[in-house]
């Protein structure tokens, strides 16, 4: 046990004790220590270096129907005797109008490969020049690349989850995110470029080739044609797909349900995509960037599947919503804010309640080689990058997302030219069901913290250029 | 809060070699409800005492936060801080420069009338299970939410040059929202309360009125009709709708850190960069950020590089006239800094952030603006903004429009949004209501890692020029 870990025990123990004494009936106390170190790249350089080092506990209490919660960062005795009593009068104002409980112990399983003491261990100064390494290799692969920005997060967490059920696991992991945005310029032309990648450990993290793909995109993005608005075959590659992925993964909580979009809402056994379309959660894949042998409340990890062939199986559920709605948890429990002010980071955050979404989401792969999708397409788009991807109107699903680099026409199985900036318009569920191929190998992709192993997919969407 | 440790930071870090420390050493208390489908989803109290410590060190910049306030914890925080500023400073091209400004003493908080905690938890919540009972006005609203933030934060200041800078704020909001249906039509209406200061907020508005007329707003928009895509329309927007243009499309380029491009490989970068003296809209465009309008969420006097707040013109009868700097940025571009620079808590280190920004009054009655229109369009209150890169090409959608016809507002029209080009926008607006209006916007995203953080946005009611789409 490390002496980070040693220590939250420690801290842990007393607040459960604490809790006892002030007459709860059940206490749950979910302890982080998250160490992140940001290497920040602008203009060619290196711009800011910065760390946290955050630990704390978060706590929830049941005391008969009523649950409560409070987090604070501050460990001594004093504190967390305030933390108890915080987390007491917010459940005095919260009755359940069902019954709940917090998970019991149960048999944890093994997850492989989320942890690298290399990587964890990693100098600051190391760091520096490998975020670097990414500027160089792109400045290194055209004499067009003029300007590169990026980010290299090094991320290491421990955690651990006791409830007085028994429940007692420890849970540690290590990622990374290396992305880099370049700048190509030719005459008065101007195009960018990105690349982004994440993994759990140092062997994985390749900062030349992050660089190169990055310039290559953007070299490849100089002297592009407009577009005619029109309905597109649309082959979304990595990163589009990512983000699809990641709508859907909040389409599937009943809380950002409710609180967001009810396009899911009622619509468990329906069809809602393609039947080349399966969506999975899978935290127990090796290596996986969302795996871990236990949620967020400590129930053991669990491969769910979400939508089997276009259709809707079921929601994800933590144990609360799954007593709210009745439902078994899925294991998906997330501790992720969703308040604003409140400090979230990569890795894990202890000042939030659980949310049920899935963990390691991905498309499961089809049968298409990537290459075969671009070569069967006779007229259409290769889509490499989304941004500002936002659902106008979340309750019909309503779907937009600026085009701004990596946009390609497709002509018979050929990429033919650069496309100028774009906006896709169009509706997700459409989009869904007009999926009509997957590619055969998934990949970590993302952007800004949030990354998932994905497939490249086609699908159709209205798509038109812009100034 | 214990200011000598604040002291020591800056001590130890300038003691290690860096050219200038400063340290932020802050106390935070946060709490958040959230009710939907008339059950609490969320109920949390938070607290976090912690310092971040930035360092200067051979022209780059360095950071790390701690929440262990021993001598030993920032001790740590303070070389680390200063490591990786050194490690830096091998691949940095052009030093960080810092343009002066006074080594300012203050003492200053926000004027509360009720203390966030002095109202009990238990209270709150079931006020608040009150307003969202009051969202269902009839059996057409199938879930109502709302979702309230407090948050008080005590904060103290200190750098190398002999700043040491007191704050206590305490800043509020709640959100509350009603989804509509009707067959297979669904629509929801939603509406935000918030200022900087205590509870007292929701005890002088009525918050259950306020929920009523939000759950007959989300049921009108069930009878109100899809509009259909007009270019180049005439329109009038309300100061909601402007809150959110003017963030998106005013305030976001704004940002010299973005003009520069640094912020290119995430929130993107502005499109008037170069442009300073350059006519960008029409007269009638005039565009502010002021931090010292008192009661907004985007107040403060002091930034968190210690400068003193003041209002910033940024744009001046359609003259790009400046941007919102840190010192750095300030240096480059050879001006006094302004004080942009916010960071959500002590663990982030601060960016250049909008304030208060909101576009200039004019001498229009708001009900002129209709009467002189034959045919065009009010859309009122934001929704949601898809915006490229540059903040050039924009759309952003409304809750609601009317069509205006012959000076008269006359069809309700639901499913609406904007879409233009920026300069044409801006050089399209052709008259300016007197009155303005500020509204609470908290969740406003940059950096990496991501800081959400809450500001106030607004002005007055505008008229002009873009394209009406109609949501497909």
């Amino acid at each position: 046990m490390s002496s980070a870990l040693a220590n939250l025990r420690e801290a842990g123990e007393a607040v459960l004790r604490i809790a006892e004494k002030r007459g709860v009936s059940e206490a749950e106390a979910f302890l982080v220590s998250n160490k992140v170190l940001t290497v920040r790249l602008v203009n060619n350089a290196v711009f800011e270096s910065k760390g946290v080092h955050d630990v704390g506990v978060g706590l929830r209490v049941l005391k008969g129907s009523m649950l409560g919660f409070s987090s604070t960062a501050d460990l001594s005795k004093g504190s967390l005797e305030k933390l108890v009593d915080a987390a007491v009068a917010t459940a005095k104002a919260r009755k359940l109008p069902f019954k709940y409980s917090f998970p019991k112990p149960d048999k944890v399983p093994k997850v492989s490969g989320v942890y690298d003491k290399r990587l964890a261990e990693l100098p600051s100064e190391k760091a520096v020049d490998v975020a670097y390494e990414m500027v160089e290799a792109s400045l290194g692969y055209d004499k067009k690349v003029v300007d590169n920005a990026g980010v290299l997060n090094i991320v290491d967490y421990e955690t651990l989850i006791l409830n007085t059920h028994g429940v007692s696991t420890e849970n540690y992991g290590t990622f990374f995110e290396a992305s880099l945005s370049a700048t190509a310029k030719s005459g008065k032309e101007v195009s960018e470029g990105s690349d982004a990648t994440a993994g759990r450990s140092l062997k994985e993290l390749k900062p030349e080739s992050v660089g190169e793909k990055a310039a290559e995109m953007a070299v490849s993005g100089l002297k592009t044609h407009k577009l005619k608005a029109d309905t597109y075959t649309v082959i979304l590659d990595y990163e589009p797909t990512h983000a699809i992925i990641g709508y859907l993964s909040m389409l599937v909580s009943p809380l950002f349900a409710k609180l967001f979009s009810p396009l899911l809402l009622d619509k468990v056994g329906k069809k809602v995509a393609s039947s080349q379309v399966s969506l999975v959660d899978d935290p127990l894949m090796p290596n996986g960037i969302g795996s871990a042998p236990v949620d967020d409340e400590g129930t053991p990890s669990k491969k769910n599947v979400i939508i089997d062939k276009g259709v809707l199986k079921t929601f994800v559920y933590d144990s609360f919503y799954g007593a709210m709605e009745k439902k078994r948890t899925t294991a998906s429990a997330v501790r992720a804010s969703l308040a604003v002010g409140v400090s979230s980071f990569p890795g894990k955050n202890y000042n939030c309640e659980n949310v049920p979404v899935p963990r390691n989401a991905y498309f499961e792969a089809g049968k298409w080689k990537r290459e075969e999708i671009l070569e069967e397409t006779k007229n259409g788009l290769l889509v490499q990058r989304f941004h500002y991807t936002r659902l106008t109107n979340p309750t019909r699903g309503d779907f937009t997302s600026i085009l701004r680099m990596g946009l390609f026409a497709v002509k018979n199985g050929e990429i033919v030219g650069a496309v100028a900036k774009s906006r896709l318009l169009d509706n997700l569920s459409n989009m869904l069901v007009n999926v009509d191929a997957v590619s055969d190998k998934l990949i970590v992709a993302g952007s800004w913290g949030d990354y998932t192993h994905t497939p490249v997919i086609r699908t159709k969407a209205h798509v038109l250029s812009i100034d | 809060m214990e200011e000598d440790l604040a002291l020591f930071a800056v001590g130890y870090a300038a003691k290690l070699g860096a050219d200038y420390v400063d340290v932020r050493l802050e106390d935070h208390y946060n709490e958040l409800i959230t009710v939907a489908d008339g059950k609490v989803q969320r109920g949390i109290i938070n607290r976090k005492r912690g310092m971040g410590v930035r360092t200067l060190v051979n022209g780059a910049w360095g950071f790390q936060s701690t929440t262990d306030l021993t001598k030993k914890g920032i001790r740590q925080a303070a070389e680390i801080a200063f490591k990786i500023a050194k490690a830096s400073s091998r691949h940095v091209h052009a030093s960080v420069k810092l343009a002066p400004t006074k080594a300012y003493k203050a003492s200053y908080r926000i004027k509360v009338k009720v203390d966030l905690e002095d109202v009990a938890f238990e209270e709150k919540l079931k006020e608040i299970m009150a307003w969202e009972k009051k969202l269902y006005t009839s059996k057409k609203i199938v879930r109502g939410t709302v979702d309230y933030t407090g948050i008080k934060i005590g904060k103290v200041f200190v750098n190398s040059e002999g700043a040491n800078i007191r704050f206590s704020n305490s800043v509020t909001w709640a959100g509350l929202k009603a989804d509509a249906k009707k067959g297979v039509v669904t629509q929801f209406y939603e509406k935000m309360v918030g200022h900087s200061g205590g509870y007292e907020i929701f005890q002088k508005n009525d918050m259950e009125e306020i929920s009523v007329e939000t759950g007959q707003k989300a049921e009108s928009l069930l009878e109100a009709k899809a509009v259909k895509t007009e270019k180049d329309a005439v329109v009038v927007l309300d100061s909601n709708y402007v809150a959110l243009l003017t963030h998106e499309i005013v305030g976001h380029p704004s940002e010299a850190d973005r003009v520069l491009g640094r912020e290119a490989a995430w929130a993107g970068t502005t499109w008037w960069a170069g442009k300073i003296g350059e006519k960008i809209g029409s007269d009638y465009f005039t565009a502010y950020d002021d931090p010292t309008v008192g009661g907004t969420l985007g107040y403060f006097l002091y930034d968190d590089e210690g400068v003193k707040a003041k209002r910033k013109v940024l744009i001046e009868k359609g003259v790009l006239k400046g941007h919102m700097h840190s010192r750095e940025t300030a240096a480059i571009f050879g001006v006094e800094p302004n004080a942009g620079m916010r960071a959500i808590t002590f663990e982030y280190i601060p960016l250049i952030r909008m304030s208060n920004t909101f576009l200039g009054e004019g001498d229009w009655k708001r009900e002129e603006l209709i009467e002189e229109t034959k045919h065009g369009y009010l859309i009122s209150c934001m929704r949601h903004p898809s915006i490229d890169d540059k903040r050039y090409n924009w759309t952003i959608s409304a809750q609601e429009a009317y069509e205006i016809k012959n000076g008269e507002l006359t069809t309700h029209l639901r499913d609406v949004a904007l879409t233009s080009i920026a300069p044409k926008f801006f050089k399209s607006i052709n008259a300016v209501s007197e009155k303005i209006e500020l509204v609470p916007l908290p969740g406003c995203g940059k950096g990496d890692p991501m800081q959400s953080l809450y500001v106030g946005n607004g002005g007055p009611y505008i008229r002009g020029v873009a394209t009406v789409l109609g949501v497909q």
